[in-house]
Parts: C-alpha cells; sequence; structure tokens
C-alpha cells in the first residue's frame, strides 16, 4: 500500500496524544540541527531560518529521519507533551516538516 | 531587535564563504580579495574534501563558494560533489566566463546549487569598466545558460556610484532574463581600496537605493546594507553583523576569518592545517571578539535596533576600527550628505 500522502497544513492545533500518533519528517529541502536552546532549522527555498525553542523535547534525529516523537516523549509531562505538540503543529504549518498519519 | 538566539551562541556557523582560489581571468575593479593569481599554498584537493567533510560535520547549511574565480579551480566540480553528497547547499558566485552547456548541465544535476552572476550594471559600458572588456556580454550569455537550467539564478550587482541609477534596469534585465537580483554593498577591501574614492556610491545614491529598496521585496541584498534591511530580515532579527555568529570565511589556504571582508592577519582565527573548523570555530579568540563586539558609538542612535552598528568592516577599513560604527550608514549619510567622505586605511599586504 502506497504510504498516506503527507499533509502540509491543518486547521487546528492537535492535542498532544494525536501529535504522538503522527509521523513527523523534515520537508524536502530543509535540514535540521541541534542548539543549546533547542532546533535550528534550515529551508534552502528561501533560504529561510527557524530558531524553534524547543528545549530537549525533540531530537534533531527523530526529524532528520522520520518518525514518531511517541517515543521521545515517554516519561514526559502533560504540559511537556502539550508543548511539543503545539512546536509540531507550528513547524508543520511553518512548512519546515511534513506530517502523516502513523497507520 | 536582536535574535537572542544568535546572541547566546550557535554550535556552528548557518553558512560559510569560501573563496577556494585568488584565481581570477578578470581583475574587476572592485575585488574584494584583489584575485589574479592564486594563492601560494592554496588547499589542495585532499585538503578541500576533508574541509567539506569538517563543515558538514560541524552542522553548516550552506556554503557559499567565491574567490576569485571558482570554475578555474580543476577540482570545483569534485568539492562541489562532495558538499553535496553530504546534503550541503551551495551556492556559487561566479563571473559566468567559464559556464558553458555542458557545465550547467552536471551542475544541474543536483538540486542543492545555486547560482550567482556577477553583472556590473544595465550597460554594457558600465559593466566593462568595471569589470573588464566583454564582461557584460559573457556574463549575459552565462546568465541565459542558467536561465533555462533549472539551478536557480541570480545577477550579482555591487552597487557603485557608476551603476546606482542602473540598479531598476537591473533589475528588469533579471525579470526578463527569468532569474533574480541580488545587490551587494562595495567595500574599500582588496582591488575596491584602490578605487574606493571612484567607485563608491554617494550619500544621496545611498539613500536613492534605499528608498527603491524597499518598494522591491523581490531584491535581495545578502549581506549588510544594515540600513536597508527588509522588514522580513528585522522580523527575524537577523539585521547584524553576522561575523562569527552566523557565518564566517574560509580562504583559499585553509584559514579562518569572520568574513571575506577581513582576510588580515589580524583577524585570522586559526588554520584548518592545524586545527579542526569545530575547535576554531568555538574556542578562537579572534571569533570571541566579535560575538562580544558591541558598537558603542552608535548606541544612542534612534535606528541601532535596525542596524547594530552596521558593517564592522567598512568600519575597520576606513579606519575606525571594528568597533568604530560604520560611516556610511543612512543617519550618516543623511547628516553628512556633501561633507567630506571617509577614506580607507592604509592597507597591509593580504598575509
Amino acid at each position: 500500500m502506497a504510504p498516506a500522502p503527507a499533509t502540509a497544513r491543518r486547521s487546528a492545533s492537535p492535542r498532544s496524544g494525536e501529535a504522538e500518533e503522527r509521523c513527523y519528517r523534515l520537508a524536502p529541502g530543509c535540514q535540521v540541527r541541534a542548539e543549546r536552546f533547542g532546533l535550528l532549522f534550515y529551508d534552502l527555498s528561501g533560504p529561510r531560518l527557524l530558531f524553534a525553542e524547543t528545549g530537549d523535547l525533540l531530537p534533531a534525529s527523530l526529524l532528520r529521519a522520520g518518525g514518531s516523537p511517541g517515543q521521545a516523549l515517554r516519561g514526559r509531562t502533560a504540559a511537556e507533551r502539550r508543548r511539543t505538540a503545539q512546536l509540531l503543529d507550528l513547524l508543520v504549518r511553518k512548512g519546515f516538516l511534513h506530517e502523516q498519519p502513523v497507520r | 531587535m536582536s535574535n537572542r538566539f544568535v546572541d547566546a551562541g550557535l554550535s556552528a556557523p548557518v553558512n560559510l564563504t569560501w573563496e577556494v582560489t585568488l584565481a581570477c581571468n578578470l581583475r574587476c575593479r572592485h575585488c574584494l580579495s584583489s584575485s589574479g593569481r592564486p594563492a601560494v599554498g592554496e588547499l589542495d584537493t585532499a585538503e578541500a574534501l576533508q574541509a567539506v567533510e569538517q563543515l558538514h560535520g560541524a552542522g553548516v547549511f550552506q556554503v557559499n563558494f567565491g574567490g576569485g574565480e571558482p570554475f578555474l579551480r580543476p577540482d570545483f566540480e569534485e568539492i562541489l560533489s562532495a558538499c553535496h553528497d553530504r546534503g550541503l547547499v551551495t551556492c556559487i558566485s561566479t563571473n559566468g566566463t567559464l559556464l558553458d552547456q555542458a557545465r550547467v548541465r552536471r551542475l544541474s544535476r543536483s538540486r542543492l546549487v545555486a547560482i550567482q552572476v556577477s553583472l556590473d550594471g544595465a550597460r554594457r559600458e558600465t559593466c566593462d569598466a568595471i569589470r573588464g572588456e566583454g564582461t557584460f556580454a559573457e556574463a549575459l550569455h552565462a546568465l541565459r545558460l542558467l536561465a533555462s537550467s533549472p539551478i536557480p539564478t541570480s545577477i550579482n550587482t555591487v552597487l557603485t556610484g557608476p551603476n546606482a541609477a542602473e540598479i531598476p534596469d537591473l533589475h528588469r534585465l533579471a525579470g526578463s532574463l527569468g532569474v533574480s537580483l541580488r545587490v551587494s554593498r562595495f567595500r574599500p577591501s582588496g582591488r575596491g581600496a584602490v578605487d574606493w574614492e571612484a567607485l563608491r556610491p554617494t550619500a544621496s545614491q545611498l539613500l536613492a537605493f534605499s528608498a527603491w529598496l524597499s518598494t522591491e521585496a523581490g531584491v535581495r541584498t545578502g549581506d549588510s546594507f544594515f540600513s536597508l534591511t527588509s522588514q522580513e530580515r528585522q522580523g527575524l532579527g537577523l539585521n547584524l553583523c553576522g561575523a562569527a555568529k552566523l557565518t564566517c570565511c574560509l580562504g583559499p589556504r585553509g584559514d579562518l576569518y569572520p568574513c571575506a571582508f577581513l582576510q588580515r592577519r589580524e583577524f585570522r582565527a586559526g588554520s584548518l592545517r592545524r586545527r579542526s573548523f569545530a575547535e576554531i570555530w568555538r574556542e578562537s579568540p579572534v571569533f570571541e571578539s566579535f560575538r562580544s563586539l558591541r558598537i558603542h558609538s552608535c548606541e544612542s542612535c534612534q535606528r541601532f535596533d535596525q542596524c547594530h552598528g552596521g558593517c564592522p568592516a567598512v568600519a575597520y577599513h576606513l579606519g575606525r576600527g571594528v568597533g568604530g560604527g560604520d560611516p556610511e550608514c543612512l543617519m550618516e549619510c543623511v547628516t553628512t550628505l556633501g561633507g567630506p567622505a571617509p577614506r580607507p586605511a592604509v592597507q597591509e599586504p593580504t598575509p
């Protein structure tokens, strides 16, 4: 079965549980690296930069490889999970990430 | 506003300017590095490929190749390929004379390359007077080749007195070719110092350019027209000198500098022949001094938040020192319009 098409936009912020059931990966032309404040995104179209104050919530390697944040968020508080969901949603809306349902 | 994340220090530059050779087949009057003959002891192929590996390992996103004319290096495409194989985005600044259909086709295979072709006037006479006889036609030929390829292409124009009035025409020319326009700042470095008085834009030309630029969102300045930055750049808080914070320069012999316009012994941060890129970026006292540089003389200015004191390289070359404040800031243009112009300081030979 062909993978579900990636969606670039969402109409409303996802709840943390929803975000953890989705796969996220870098959009074509985008790169990411870890910084003290969190993640620094670069998009060659532009080029554009985005300074994402994610702290240690999201590993850059997860987004480079593509995957669900569920594993990385295990043991996190509800507030941290909610914050992560908001950040992922923002990154999708800004075009740095693509998302698709895990299932 | 400033960018607090940048102020706090990044683990690596976002991009890096790499002057891969000083060899050049042209002798442009404003050349920042007085290019012509290759420098003694330029990095060989193995060293250059090692440098690529280090830049990638450090997390650099983009490498901007310049010189000299990069395509004069026989191994330049090999260096490019090494970048692209690692996902490093590249931008090549070229005079266009060595581009042909076959080379453009080869370069097109990577989606990670952009090319800037230098063109310093919308009229042949203007461009050729700055860059040399026949350069206008050759650059146009290269631009047409590139425009028919998928490579993102721009005209790169250094704003000078002789071409200032032609910038809108250059923008139209770029549009007719299907490429974009990037206008760079003329700095009194290299041969640019020798011809500074003859080529520098006047205060009124700078002001006129600023006014025009504010109406042309599609035109990029790309470097420190600090007083002329668009609202978009200001919104990101990147309207500051990025030297040693967001960017740095790798010289042809493997030496690192805060920026391409400060390739002088006193600003040498270290050599890739002796230390790793990551070490130099993290520990160099030269880089640290730029990160903590404050232009105190400008802090009381109402525009300080928009320019943070401007370009330290211009201030340095005009004898103010890197912390002396940019003599060409728009506020000074307004207050000194018609007044005496600053002159470049005596130049020491480039090491």
